[in-house]
């Protein structure tokens, strides 16, 4: 299942921020996850996270509701890592003995899973992808790098209601996509992903024509849209990113769990 | 600006030929077509009116490949769509799907695109993305995700972003295929209006040409790549004569059988606020045709959908008494085709003697094409398969999702046969269609679904929308305009 993530527009929190900044801060974010082995800033961070969407998006539910997958799978990797890991201090029996090292790999996996899954899902849901791609050309990136990222975000939502349709049709004909062997798994890829694919690739060429028939990449550059202004907001999350990072780097020192 | 003051187009000798295919798309073409113009370009599927387009626009053979001999020339220079004095393309096409031609995810960056690859002053971009708006209807909504948008809207859409760019010629590839009657009238008065004002040429491929009246335009008729001479009402056979033509009665007995398919409060929506479909209680007899029209985005695909099961109704039920499997046509042909070659795509639903896929592909003008790859074929070959495959094995439900998109007169009757065939045999078939002079000669009963939904025979619903003051969607405006 591809879950259903896009931008959305609002007018509170990181939604009002400069692309930039949310780009900043999602670096920042998994700088620190990746850079640090301590749980207590990996836990800081994942609430700094958790905080940013709420105030953004103005609820807990509307935040944490598309993320169900996400947190399930990452109680999922905690479990797994928990019953595989036998050597170390055995602090309880479930059958298997649980450990501290086991528990403590756990945790470390799956809160570095679900910091990076839910900062990418906060930073895709508040930045407009146009505003994002226009910073990043200004930046100096060619535009025609940076219409890329707008037209692979504009393929995601094609995409998964090409699958869903292709399904119900194989539905339709009769055909059930099993993977209990590897013919079926063939004619499952067959089936599948050759319409999918085949509808991409005409998509890929009408859009290839349109932009063309455009005038796109006639000249080096192109007009660029009025630039985005920074609001009082930005600043609040210029100082979250630089704690990020201190926080994550003062760890390293000191040694913290 | 007045309508001379465009370039006239001048195509001398034109041939193009598709790699690995023996005929060619266009043949030796001629002809001028004069500053200003309004052209009309029609013809049987597959007659290189596309093709034609493309070439015009420059595309042929700059992105499609192609064998390409003779030449097109614009106010005598051989520019293959681009102006070489003016940093402009000459001609703007919009091409036949208008969701695929979308590159943004916002109306006003969409309609700016092509301003602003030109590099033009800001200034003069939002200008002319707000008068291309304006001009289009759609300036309420700039802010809107492309991706929200109604079939007509993104229509709409696609055709001012190419104005935008102030094109001296305008293409347009069957621009009303996805479009209801109203949209359709309306996207025409539109182009008029443009034409009026910008004083540009239109160059339009349709096979509706009755909502083209307005414009007033030359016809072309083209034929296996060449240019025919008109015969008259050959491009608008009337639906009563397309099934005098079938040799089939028009209209079947009105069944005193029980539904073989019914719903009753069907309510639905997709989760927005406000509900797509409320309270729908329709039954669906054997042996009838069940038409449903309406506007864009007023919930046809979404009723078919339901009925065939692939969605839940949030409240009502959907009684179906028959537990087999329907036979479905989806709107896209390409979501439905499986296999690697036309054959076994055609045997998913059951194994076939050589004898009879010749004969079924004989039948679908799709002689010859049994091993090729069925997504080599052209999108109106592509879906007269998706028929043959949905009206094997004799299903007692048939689900058609506009199955006539793309289609010339001819493939339409072998459609409009195949329907008739089936109804007689005492299948229930429920068809979408915007095709409206023959929704009233082929329907037994008829649903209008949009911001008011109406039920019964043919003549009482047509009847209660001509005084609903919709008349695009009534026959005899259709009637009127052919004539």
């Amino acid at each position: 299942m591809i879950p259903r993530i896009a931008f959305r527009p609002g007018l509170r929190g990181l939604h009002r921020v400069h692309p930039a900044t949310n780009l900043l801060l999602l670096a920042s974010v998994l700088l620190a996850v990746l850079g640090t082995h301590s749980l207590i800033v990996k836990g800081a961070v994942l609430l700094l996270t958790f905080a940013l969407a709420v105030w953004s998006e103005g609820s807990i539910r509307a935040w944490s509701k598309p993320l169900r997958f996400v947190m399930t799978f990452s109680a999922l990797l905690f479990i797994v890592q928990v019953i595989s890991i036998r050597e170390g201090f055995v602090l309880f029996r479930i059958g298997v003995p649980v450990t501290r090292e086991g528990m403590l790999a756990g945790a470390n996996m799956a809160l570095r899973f679900l910091v990076i899954l839910s900062s990418s899902f906060t930073f895709v849901v508040t930045t407009d992808p146009d505003a994002l791609a226009n910073a990043l050309i200004r930046w100096g990136i060619p535009y025609r790098h940076g219409y890329t990222l707008i037209l692979a975000l504009r393929f995601v939502p094609f995409f998964r209601n090409e699958l869903r349709i292709v399904r119900d049709a194989q539905r339709m004909r009769g055909i059930k996509a099993s993977v209990r062997s590897v013919r079926s798994i063939r004619r499952a890829i067959r089936t599948t992903f050759v319409p999918v694919l085949v509808a991409g690739l005409i998509r890929v060429d009408t859009i290839a024509m349109s932009m063309k028939g455009r005038a796109f990449g006639l000249y080096r550059r192109r007009t660029l849209p009025p630039r985005a202004r920074l609001a009082w907001e930005d600043g609040l999350v210029w100082i979250c990113s630089a704690a990020c990072i201190g926080v994550a780097v003062w760890a390293g020192g000191v040694g913290w769990l | 600006m007045s309508f001379a003051d465009g370039p006239s187009i001048q195509i001398d000798h034109l041939s193009v030929r598709y790699p690995e295919r023996s005929a060619c798309a266009l043949c030796d073409l001629t002809a001028e077509i004069g500053p200003g113009a309004a052209l009309a370009v029609t013809g049987p599927s597959g007659c290189g009116k596309t093709t034609l387009l493309r070439a015009l626009a420059g595309f042929i053979p700059d992105m499609i490949r192609a064998d390409v001999s003779g030449s097109i020339h614009f106010d005598g220079s051989p520019s293959a769509g681009r102006d070489p004095i003016h940093p402009r393309p000459s001609v703007g096409l919009v091409q036949q799907d208008p969701d695929a031609q979308v590159c943004t995810l916002r109306v006003r960056s969409e309609v700016a695109f092509g301003p602003e690859n030109l590099c033009l002053p800001r200034t003069v971009v939002d200008r002319r993305v707000q008068q291309a708006m304006d001009v289009m209807g759609i300036a309420h909504l700039a802010d809107r995700d492309t991706t929200t948008l109604s079939g007509g809207e993104k229509q709409r859409l696609a055709v001012a972003s190419i104005l935008a760019m102030e094109p001296p010629i305008l293409l347009l590839d069957e621009p009303t295929a996805h479009l209801d009657p109203a949209c359709a009238m309306a996207l025409f008065e539109q182009l008029r209006h443009v034409r009026e004002l910008r004083g540009c040429s239109l160059v339009i491929v349709e096979h509706r040409l009755a909502p083209l009246t307005m414009l007033a335009p030359q016809l072309w008729v083209l034929d296996s790549g060449r240019r025919v001479p008109r015969e008259p009402g050959r491009e608008h056979v009337p639906a009563e004569r397309l099934l005098q033509r079938a040799h089939r009665n028009t209209r079947s007995e009105e069944s005193p059988t029980a539904s073989v398919l019914g719903v009753a409060g069907l309510t639905f929506s997709y989760g927005g606020p406000g509900r797509l479909i409320e309270d729908l209680n329709v039954s669906i007899r054997p042996g009838t045709v069940h038409g449903i029209i309406g506007p864009n985005g007023g919930g046809k695909t979404t009723l078919l959908r339901l009925l065939a099961g692939l969605e839940r109704p949030d409240g009502g039920q959907i009684v179906r008494h028959s537990q087999a499997r329907p036979g479905m046509v989806f709107q896209h042909p390409h979501q439905q085709i499986f296999e690697h070659t036309v054959r076994r795509d055609l045997e998913i639903e059951g194994p076939m003697s050589d004898a009879d896929v010749m004969a079924a592909l004989r039948g679908a003008r799709l002689a010859g094409t049994a091993a090729r790859a069925p997504h080599s074929l052209s999108l109106g070959e592509q879906r007269r398969l998706t028929v043959l495959s949905a009206f094997r094995n004799d299903p007692k439900v048939l689900l058609l999702d506009e199955p006539f998109i793309g289609q010339d007169r001819e493939n339409v009757l072998w459609i409009v046969e195949r329907i008739v065939d089936a109804r007689d045999r005492g299948a229930a078939i429920v068809l979408v269609t915007h095709d409206i002079p023959l929704a009233d000669a082929l329907c037994d009963r008829l649903l209008y679904l949009g911001d008011t939904v109406l039920e019964g025979v043919p003549s009482d619903v047509f009847g209660r929308l001509e005084d609903m003051g919709r008349t695009a969607f009534t026959p005899a405006f259709w009637e009127e305009s052919n004539r």
